[in-house]
C-alpha cells in the first residue's frame, strides 16, 4: 500500500475505527454487543485489521483476521452476514482517503483482507465441526482403553 | 462500576438505531415474546425414549427441539402448574428468589453466556423473569402483590420451549450471585425449572444418559465392575512403564481405613487418566490404607442437573459403600459438581453418617473438622496438608516444562468456597504459576460453559461462546506471562476445557493438580524419570542430563 495512503488512514484512525465500529455493531450487535469481553475482543481484532493496513504490517492485519473471523464463525451467520464487514470497511475507507491510484489500492487490499477472512471464517467453522466429532472419537477410545488388558 | 457496562452514549445509539426489543420490531411486544430459534448448534438433544423409560421418567418419545409439535403429554399445563405449585412449598429459596428480586440490574452482565452470546434473555434477571412471569399470572396473590412491576404471561408450548432453550443456557454456576445485594441464586431457579421441565418430558440426553447408566452400574458410563478394575489396572501398567514403581490399588477392599471415590472421567477420560495416575502415585508415596469401590465408581452426580430426588438416590451409594466396606471416612478426588452435592447437601440428604469417624489424617495427624458432618475429604486439602506437613517429597523441577495458570470451577470455588489449597498444592509443585485476572478468578471465576451436564458434542457452538469469558482471560494471560497450561481441579473442566482452547487459545493444554502431583513426586526405587505422566518430555531431564537431586 503507498506511503501516502498508509498515512491517511494513521491520521485519521480513531475516526475511521469509530465509523467502521459503528456500522458493525448496528448489523451484528444482537449476537455480539460492544461492551462487553466478546465485543471488546472483536473491537481489538478489527483495530489491529485497520493497523495492519496502516503500518503496512502482513502478520498484524492476519491476527486481526484470525480475531474476527473466530468470533463470527460461533455465532449463527451466513459467512456473507459475518464479512459484510469488510463491506462496511470499504464504504469507511472509500469516504476518508484520498481517491485515484490510492482508492484502487485500498480496494484491492480490502477484497483480499475478505478472501482471507472468508477462508478463516471457514476455517474456524470446521474447526468447530472437527471438536464435536474428535470429542466423540476420544470418548469412544477411552471406554475401550480398558480392554486392551 | 463494571468496564463491561455499556457507555450511556453506546446504549443512546444501540437504543435509536438498533431494532430490537425496547423499539422497532417488537414496539407491541413484549421483550418474552421474541422470536426463538432452534437451529444446530444451540441445543442438546432430547433424551432417548429408552432412556427415559429405564428410569421411569415422563412422556419417552422421540422428538427434536426442532419439531414445531414437541408432543407435549396430555395436560401438561397442569403437571406444570401442579410442579411448581409443590416446589415452590417445598422450597423456600425458590419462593424467595423468585419474589425478592428487585430488577437492579446488578446480575445483569455477570453471566458468561450473556457475555458470550449478547441476547438478553441470558441476562440472569430475565433468564429468572422467564418463569416469574408465568408464577405471577397464575399465582394471583403474587400477582397482587406484585402489581405496578411488568407483566404476565400464560403458559403455553412456547413459553415451555423457551424455558428449555434458556434454562439450558444457564450453566449453574451461581457467578450472578455473587453480585446480587440480595443473593439471589438463579442456578437454584435454574436447577427447580430443568426438575419441572423433566415432568413433562423436556430434556437432554447427555444429562439423562450418564443418569441412567449410573442408577444401573453406578456411574455415568455404564462400565461394569470387571471392566472398571481393568481401565485403574492400566494406568497402573503405565505408572510402571514410566516410573518403575508399581502401585497397588485395591478394589471393594473390607476394612480398610479409607474409601476412595473419584469422577469417573478420571478413570476413563482423556486427560482425567493423568489425574488417577498422579492419585495413584500419591497414595502409594504415603503408603495410603485405601480402596476403591466398584459400585461407588463415580463421584460425578448428574442427579443435580435432573432432580432432587435423583441426585439423592445416586449419591446414596457413597454412604452405603462406606458402610458396607466398614471404612472410617471418605476422600473424594477432584471434581467440580460432586463436590457441590457433598458439600451442600451430602449430610442431609444421605446422612447422618454416624457409622463413619471425623476424618483425620493418617499420615499428619490432622483433624478435618469442616468434614465433621460429611465424613469426606477434599483431595486438595488432604494433599495440601501433607505438603505442609513436609511429608511428600517433592521436585517442582519436574514440571519445568510447564507455565501454569489456575482455572477455580465454579462448583469448588463458589459451591465451598475452596480457593487457596489448589493454589497451595500448585506452587509446591511447579515453578511457573501465573494468575489470571482478579475478576475472572476465586468468587468471580468463570464457567467453563459446558458444566451442568451441556458438554454435549452438538452443542459445541453454544459451549464456545459460553466459554468465551474464560478462554478469553486464559489468552491473557497466556500473551503476558507465556502461559502454556491451565490446571484445574475438575473432571468435567478437564473434559470441557480442551476444546474450548483449542478453538479460542490454541496452545493451551489442560491439566488437572494431581497430575503435577504425580510429576512432581519423587518416589522411592523410581527409575530415572525423563518423561511426565503424558509421556512428554520433561524440561531439563532428558536422557543423558543428570541434573536432578
Ligand atoms: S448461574 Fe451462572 S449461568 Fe446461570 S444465570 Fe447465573 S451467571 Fe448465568
Ligand atoms: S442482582 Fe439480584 S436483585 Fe438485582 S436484578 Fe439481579 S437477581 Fe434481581
Amino acid at each position: 500500500m503507498s506511503t501516502t495512503l498508509e498515512k491517511a488512514i494513521r491520521e485519521r484512525r480513531e475516526e475511521i475505527v469509530s465509523l467502521w465500529r459503528g456500522k458493525v455493531f448496528d448489523r451484528l450487535s444482537d449476537k455480539i454487543s460492544p461492551g462487553t469481553p466478546i465485543g471488546d475482543a472483536f473491537v481489538e481484532g478489527m483495530a489491529m485489521i485497520l493497523d495492519g493496513f496502516a503500518s503496512g504490517d502482513g502478520s498484524l492485519r492476519r491476527e486481526g483476521v484470525t480475531t474476527v473471523a473466530r468470533i463470527l464463525a460461533v455465532h449463527p451467520f451466513r459467512p456473507s452476514h459475518a464479512l459484510s464487514m469488510f463491506v462496511d470497511l470499504k464504504t469507511v475507507l472509500l469516504e476518508t482517503v484520498p481517491g485515484g491510484e490510492e482508492g484502487a489500492e485500498c480496494v484491492r487490499r480490502i477484497d483480499e483482507t475478505t478472501l482471507e477472512a472468508f477462508d478463516s471464517f471457514m476455517e474456524h467453522r470446521e474447526t468447530i465441526y472437527r471438536l464435536k466429532v474428535e470429542e466423540s472419537q476420544k470418548r469412544m477410545h477411552m471406554q475401550l482403553r480398558g480392554k486392551r488388558s | 462500576m463494571s468496564k463491561y457496562l455499556p457507555k450511556q452514549s453506546e446504549l443512546v445509539k444501540e437504543f435509536e438505531e438498533k431494532p430490537g426489543v425496547l423499539k422497532g420490531d417488537y414496539a407491541k411486544s413484549e421483550w418474552w415474546e421474541t422470536p426463538l430459534e432452534f437451529r444446530e448448534g444451540n441445543f442438546c438433544f432430547p433424551a432417548k425414549p429408552e432412556v427415559l423409560e429405564e428410569l421411569g421418567f415422563p412422556n419417552p418419545r422421540k422428538w427434536a427441539p426442532t419439531d414445531d409439535d414437541w408432543k407435549l403429554p396430555d395436560g401438561w399445563q397442569k403437571t406444570v402448574m401442579d410442579g411448581m405449585k409443590e416446589r415452590l412449598k417445598k422450597y423456600r429459596s425458590l419462593k424467595l428468589y423468585l419474589d425478592s428480586c428487585m430488577r437492579c440490574g446488578a446480575c445483569a452482565d455477570k453471566c458468561h453466556y450473556f457475555l458470550g452470546t449478547g441476547d438478553p434473555k441470558n441476562m440472569p434477571v430475565l433468564r429468572a423473569e422467564l418463569v416469574r412471569s408465568v408464577y405471577r399470572n397464575d399465582f394471583p396473590l403474587v400477582e397482587k402483590i406484585l402489581k405496578g412491576f411488568s407483566g404476565s404471561r400464560k403458559l403455553t408450548p412456547e413459553v415451555l420451549k423457551e424455558w428449555h432453550m434458556y434454562f439450558y443456557q444457564c450453566t449453574e454456576c451461581r457467578r450472578c450471585s455473587v453480585f446480587c445485594p440480595l443473593g439471589i441464586d438463579t442456578a437454584e431457579i435454574t436447577i427447580m425449572v430443568r426438575e419441572i421441565l423433566q415432568l413433562v418430558g423436556l430434556n437432554n440426553n447427555w444429562t439423562l444418559a450418564p443418569v441412567a447408566n449410573c442408577n444401573r452400574t453406578g456411574n455415568h458410563l455404564g462400565i461394569e465392575p470387571h471392566t472398571f478394575v481393568q481401565n485403574i489396572e492400566s494406568l497402573v501398567d503405565d505408572i510402571e512403564d514410566l516410573t518403575g514403581v508399581t502401585v497397588n490399588p485395591t478394589f471393594n477392599r473390607k476394612g480398610a481405613e479409607i474409601l476412595f471415590i473419584t469422577p469417573s472421567g478420571d478413570v476413563f477420560g482423556d486427560p482425567g487418566v493423568y489425574t488417577m495416575m498422579g492419585y495413584l502415585l500419591l497414595f502409594h508415596h504415603i503408603g495410603l490404607d485405601y480402596t476403591i469401590s466398584t459400585y461407588a465408581s463415580e463421584g460425578g452426580n448428574f442427579g443435580l442437573f435432573t432432580s432432587n430426588d435423583m441426585m439423592k438416590k445416586l449419591n446414596a451409594k457413597m454412604y452405603h459403600e462406606a458402610r458396607r466396606l466398614g471404612v472410617k471416612w471418605i476422600l473424594g478426588g477432584e471434581c467440580g459438581h460432586m463436590w457441590r452435592v457433598v458439600h451442600q447437601y451430602m449430610n442431609t440428604m444421605n446422612g447422618p453418617a454416624d457409622f463413619l469417624e471425623e476424618p483425620v489424617s493418617p499420615v499428619t495427624g490432622t483433624k478435618f473438622t469442616n468434614a465433621k458432618a460429611t465424613k469426606m475429604v477434599h483431595i486438595a486439602e488432604f494433599t495440601a496438608d501433607l505438603i505442609h506437613n513436609q511429608k511428600l517429597r517433592l521436585d517442582p523441577r519436574r514440571n519445568d516444562h510447564l507455565r501454569t495458570t489456575f482455572h477455580d470451577s465454579c462448583n469448588v470455588a463458589r459451591g465451598m468456597g475452596m480457593f487457596e489449597e489448589p493454589r497451595y498444592v500448585l506452587n509446591k509443585v511447579c515453578n511457573s504459576f501465573h494468575e489470571m485476572a482478579e475478576n475472572t478468578i476465586r468468587e468471580q471465576t468463570f464457567c467453563c460453559g459446558s458444566g451442568s451436564g451441556i458438554n454435549a458434542e452438538e452443542y459445541m457452538e453454544m459451549r464456545m461462546k459460553g466459554g468465551f469469558p474464560r478462554a478469553d482471560a486464559v489468552r491473557r494471560v497466556k500473551e503476558k506471562h507465556k502461559v502454556d497450561s491451565l490446571v484445574t481441579i475438575c473432571a468435567i473442566d478437564r473434559a470441557t476445557l480442551p476444546p474450548l482452547m483449542r478453538y479460542w487459545t490454541p496452545g493451551v493444554s489442560v491439566y488437572g493438580l494431581h497430575e503435577l502431583v504425580g510429576n512432581a513426586l519423587v518416589m522411592e526405587g523410581e527409575k530415572k524419570r525423563t518423561e511426565d505422566l503424558r509421556e512428554e518430555p520433561m524440561a531439563g531431564f532428558e536422557d543423558g542430563d543428570d541434573d536432578e537431586e
